[in-house]
């Protein structure tokens, strides 16, 4: 049996509304596995439940009910979060940096040695093709250019499991082919990879198995290959309409 | 290892991010004023103008460090999760302490620059103003100088913490406000207790002399500071006690926002 690398059990949340200190629940019984090497989107509407899933996978958030495993190990954990990387959603990085010493910031963090540091570095400003803005402050990137360094430090550590929010936000059309090439190749060295997105074709091309939350709760799940197999589907949009509508068809 | 790198990467951001961010305005500030001083002082006062330009000067040189300090400390969590920067630290494995320490670090080590640059523009303004450059009297200038800065810096460090501590669970302005009052009310030292007994109310006596222990003493630093503009020198036990003091009371603010930290969540 394949290892399982993201194991949520019963995961639930609550959060209080800071003003009238109502609690609201944002995720509700939210049971999900991933196994080594493969590539999950979560996909859902605004407000569905999906950063805040992702949040208590990586510990920034206290599950108020349930657990995670992440790499076999409480969500948090130090040991595991060596191992993984991390794209949030719209990041908004340090605007007084450059992009490069952002990314010696981000391998500090991780302990990684200067030499190996330095050639990941080169190795990936390349790879998000950044190579010309390297050496400017991020005040003056756009939001795309903001999006590759993301994407760049969240590799640095070179993960065994990466957790990407909305990695196509902002993206340009050249952009979001370069982030499906990223992933093509993350995939072919068995990097397991964990994404939030609301554009379907990217999942659809991207991903190996899909969720879909809906108002905290996860409505549906399936292999991206048996969405359309078996007919009943015409693409992953008509899936997805008919999870959030609660008409999910048995396959 | 791995863990000083952490501290150290998270001290150097934040030097960097103080240093390019405002520091540059406050000591423009502090050259115009210690100048405009110089000068007035140079062609109105007969006699004791040195010993008012060099007790103006360390005063504005404590206050615009303080102010580094306070404005700069309480943003310093605040900011990180305004930008949302901090999910990139603690998604890596970095622990509440190495984020404190790192933050704490780098303040202090922006507010030292700070002040020794404030410093040598008051001992240049001094050295100008006296027309006396002999090496043997301008080094006398340095040495008193640079003993009145330390004890101001021992200050700084206290209330960097302050503002550190704070800054892990309150908003800024609130931050300003508690570590301000702390601040201030740390000067009024053994007032508090006379404060107490002329209120001839038991409960304030015993309220405010239970602020005053747990205060940390600066009326005790600036009477220090105060001796040594007329050359009287704490022998090195006051000083080993002071430095003792002042890295207690850091330490334990410094643990109570690492405690804090560990147990925030990041919504």
């Amino acid at each position: 049996m394949a290892d399982v690398v993201i194991q949520a059990t019963n995961l639930s949340k609550e959060l209080t509304v800071s003003l009238s200190r109502r609690k609201v629940r944002i995720l509700s019984g939210l049971n999900l596995s991933v196994l080594k090497g493969e590539t999950y989107g979560l996909i859902g509407p605004n407000g569905a439940g999906k950063t805040t899933s992702l949040k208590l996978m990586l510990g920034l958030l206290r599950p108020s009910e349930g657990s995670v495993e992440i790499l076999g190990e409480p969500a948090g954990h130090k040991g595991a979060l060596a191992r993984l990387g991390y794209l949030p959603e719209n990041p908004y990085f340090y605007s007084h940096l450059t992009g490069r010493e952002f990314l010696d910031f981000a391998g500090e963090l991780f302990g990684i040695p200067a030499k190996e540091k330095r050639e990941r570095m080169a190795e990936l400003i390349a790879t998000v093709k950044l190579e010309a803005a390297a050496d400017t402050q991020m005040r003056k990137y756009s939001k795309g250019m903001l999006q590759r360094l993301g994407i760049a430090q969240s590799l640095i550590n070179r993960p065994e499991v990466i957790f990407w929010d909305e990695p196509m936000s902002g993206l340009d059309p050249i952009g979001r082919r370069d982030v499906r090439e990223i992933l093509a190749r993350l995939k072919e060295t068995g990097t397991t990879i964990f994404f939030n997105s609301h554009l379907l074709p990217d999942v659809n091309d991207i991903c190996d198995r899909v969720g879909v939350l809906n108002n905290g709760k996860l409505v549906a799940e399936d292999l991206i290959k048996n969405i359309s197999a078996d007919g009943n589907y015409k693409d992953l949009e008509e899936y997805f309409l008919d999870a959030v509508s609660d008409k999910v068809r048995p396959a | 290892m791995k863990q000083i790198n952490a501290v150290k990467a998270i001290a150097l951001n934040t030097f960097r991010e103080t240093v390019r961010d405002r520091i540059l305005y406050a000591l423009i500030f502090f050259a115009l004023v210690v100048t405009v001083l110089g000068i007035i002082l140079g062609s109105l006062s007969v006699g004791q103008d040195i010993r008012i330009l060099k007790d103006i000067g360390l005063a504005t040189i404590s206050v615009i460090g303080g102010i580094i300090a306070v404005f700069a400390g309480t943003n310093l969590v605040y900011k990180e999760l305004e930008r949302r920067t901090i999910y990139i630290i603690f998604t890596k494995p970095v622990s509440g302490w190495q984020f404190v320490l790192g933050k704490y670090i780098g303040l202090c080590l922006c507010v030292f620059v700070m002040v020794a640059a404030m410093g040598a523009f008051l001992t240049l303004i001094i050295t100008i103003s006296t027309g006396n450059y002999a090496l043997p009297v301008v080094a006398h200038q340095i040495i008193e100088v640079g003993q009145e800065l330390s004890l101001i810096y021992l200050e700084l460090l206290f209330v960097t913490a302050l503002a550190t501590f704070f800054s892990t669970f309150s908003t800024p302005v609130m931050s300003v406000l508690f570590t301000l009052s702390i601040w201030l009310a740390g000067h009024l030292g053994k007032s508090l207790l006379e404060l107490g007994k002329l209120s001839q109310n038991q409960t304030l006596e015993q309220f405010l002399t239970v602020v005053f222990y747990c205060l940390p003493d600066f009326a005790g630093l600036t009477q220090i500071r105060g001796h040594l503009l007329y050359g009287i020198h704490p022998g090195l036990e006051v000083m080993l006690y002071l430095i003792t003091y002042v890295l207690a009371y850091v330490l334990m603010l410094l643990v109570l926002a690492a405690i804090v930290t560990e147990r925030k969540e990041f919504t």
